[in-house]
């Protein structure tokens, strides 16, 4: 199936609801009651780490599951540097990244080092798991098992346990990835990335550094979602070792899934579909489990490139640049 | 001390032997690793519990019975949901398996809620003393069976026609395919075979230890970790690398520090991936352009 390009119409009209849409969004606490507000400030949180994720499994198309760990090195960085060091934690957002990154750095030195496809996944699923191991046994660090409460803070005068001020930060920071993200795969070296997904070896052969694409790769994926992770510390107000288990990381597949792999707009729809929905289903044991698995297997097998395919075919306006569909 | 600690590591070894292979027998006949496996072995302890508890068969016809339903799942799952996107990226297959893997979980947890539920001693002999070792009767009944489970094994790969159906898919699916056998059978085989010898894991440690939904996802990773000290892909390598696994986890949990017991098994995945990749058996992977 060729893909029609938007026209430079639909490319300014695009531009345009681009910036619409987080306009608008200025006004979502005028709409929603605390509970509703907490949702959202949740999806935000989502759409990093699925950003995130897809920028690893979808564009580079690295078997990687190392970004539950990123998320938690994240959360536990804002939380260790606000509490223990006093850092005011708009300013552990960057610093969390940095970690994140930094976990990104050593993923993605296991994928350099030719650990891929299934051993790249194991390898990065048994890093996920000592992280975990770690946050509960360096208790003096992370506070064990009873995790690490985020203390109260003030942001121009306000307590940050107010729901509406987190939105408006997390909404600016959420902007400001998400089009950093757009910007960085729209680039030479979003080509770059597409082209080492597509086939390494010939990429490698047209002089185009690919260790250098892969390791800028995990270490921006690990950014954006250790970024994610301090706000996600903010978001809940307690770390807790169990946020970064398995029910994350399956939560997160079926976000990128459902949006589509490797798709940013996808990773937005995803996060935000199905951040509000496992709500409902928290009350009954198992349901969220069922949840996700029939989601994901049904995603699989019906719709494998998600949603962002669906809205590709409906109108060019949809069809991201850094992003094709195989024929 | 040392002799307790190497029985009670063999016995655990024997499980993620049997595990090992189980992973082992699928991807090499599919070429997908099964990342749902953990709960395979979860449903597999689970349906030996209903089966013995709940509807009062005696142990050993529960497992056999627990492991053909676990064999026609494997099969239904091949067929249902792996088939249909075979020809796609890895990615979507290990992600199917690990949807599929939630789907057991959930619906464990859906029945049993948070209970965490005990089963009965199977094996209720009494401990043999020799010197300061103590064999008790589960360790002899897990490291008995799993080693005739083996010889069987092993002896049916070596010695049979089938065996040398095993060789052919393995070296060549599209080989096999072009001699007139049918790989299509061959894979519903291997996914059934895999999901009941990975079932029998779970029913081997039902009997000593707590039942729960999660029990499955550290045995996936334990398993992992068998296949790659052994050198993925390698049947053999997969069985001694669970025994060692078993092992290494008792020492380093008695001479080290018992919280360590936990992460051995990633331990040495992230050593091995690192150091030696190809693990102890297994062939350096060439890639060929």
């Amino acid at each position: 199936m060729s893909q029609t390009m938007p026209s430079a119409r639909q490319r300014r009209l695009r531009t345009w609801i681009f910036w619409a849409v987080p306009v608008l969004l200025l006004l979502l606490p005028l709409a929603t009651n605390p509970y509703t507000q907490f949702i959202a400030n949740g999806m935000l949180v989502s759409v990093l780490v699925t950003l995130g994720f897809t920028l690893t499994i979808g564009n580079l198309g690295q078997l990687a599951f190392a970004n539950t760990a990123f998320f938690g090195i994240g959360a536990y960085a804002s939380a260790i540097l606000a509490a223990k060091l006093g850092v005011p934690w708009l300013l552990t957002i960057p610093l969390a990244g940095a970690f994140g990154a930094l976990g990104g750095f050593l993923a993605s030195a296991a994928a350099l080092r030719g650990i891929r496809s299934y051993y790249l996944a194991i390898i990065t699923l048994a890093f996920g798991e000592l992280m975990r191991w770690g946050y509960t046994h360096f208790s003096p660090l992370t506070g064990g098992t009873d995790g690490t409460p985020m203390p109260r803070e003030t942001l121009f005068g306000i307590s940050l346990t107010d729901d509406t001020l987190k939105f408006y930060v997390f909404l600016g920071v959420t902007v400001l990835l998400v089009k950093g993200t757009l910007n960085l795969l729209r680039s030479r070296f979003g080509r770059a990335v597409m082209a080492v997904r597509e086939n390494e070896i010939a990429t490698a052969s047209l002089a185009i550094p690919t260790s250098r694409v892969i390791l800028v790769t995990f270490m921006w994926s690990g950014f954006v979602v250790g970024c994610a992770g301090a706000l996600f510390a903010r978001h809940v107000g307690h770390v807790f070792p169990e946020s970064f288990g398995m029910l994350h990381l399956i939560a997160s597949f079926a976000m990128v899934l459902v949006g589509g792999l490797g798709s940013v707009l996808g990773s937005v729809l995803g996060a935000v579909l199905l951040t509000a929905l496992p709500e409902y289903l928290r009350a009954f044991p198992g349901m969220e489990e069922l949840f996700f698995g029939l989601i994901v297997a049904g995603v699989l097998v019906l719709m494998p490139m998600g949603l962002a395919s669906l809205l590709r075919r409906l109108s060019p306006i949809f069809v991201e640049r850094h992003y094709r569909e195989a024929p | 001390m040392l002799m307790q600690l190497t029985l009670g590591g063999l016995s655990q070894g024997m499980i993620y032997a049997l595990i090992a292979l189980s992973l082992t027998v699928v991807y090499r006949s599919t070429t997908v690793v099964n990342f749902g496996h953990g709960d395979f072995v979860m449903a597999g302890a689970f349906l030996s519990y209903v089966l013995v508890v709940l509807l009062g068969v005696a142990f050993v016809p529960a497992a056999v019975l627990a492991m053909a339903a676990m064999f026609v799942l494997g099969v239904m799952f091949n067929r249902g949901l792996i088939r249909p996107i075979r020809g796609g990226p890895h990615i979507g297959l290990a992600l199917m398996c690990i949807a599929a893997g939630y789907l057991l979980r959930g619906i464990a947890r859906m029945v049993w809620g948070r209970e965490v539920l005990p089963m009965p001693p199977v094996f209720d002999m009494a401990p043999i003393f020799v010197g300061d070792l103590v064999i008790t009767g589960d360790a002899v009944f897990i490291i008995g069976t799993v080693l005739v489970l083996l010889l069987i094994f092993f002896g049916l790969l070596a010695m049979t026609d089938l065996g040398k159906m095993v060789q052919a898919v393995y070296q060549s699916p599209r080989g096999a395919r072009l001699i007139g056998l049918n790989v299509d059978r061959f894979n519903d085989f291997s996914w059934g075979i895999g999901a009941a010898l990975g079932a029998l894991g779970g029913i081997l440690v039902a009997p000593v230890s707590l039942l729960h939904p999660d029990l499955g996802a550290s045995f996936l990773i334990k398993g992992f970790a068998a296949m790659t000290l052994g050198g993925f892909g390698s049947l053999g390598g997969a069985v001694l690398g669970g025994v060692l696994l078993g092992v290494a986890e008792q020492y380093a949990g008695a001479y080290i520090d018992s919280a360590l017991i936990e992460i051995t098994a990633y331990v040495v995945i992230v050593a091995v991936l690192f150091i030696r990749p190809q693990g102890l058996f297994g062939r350096k992977a060439v890639v060929k352009v």
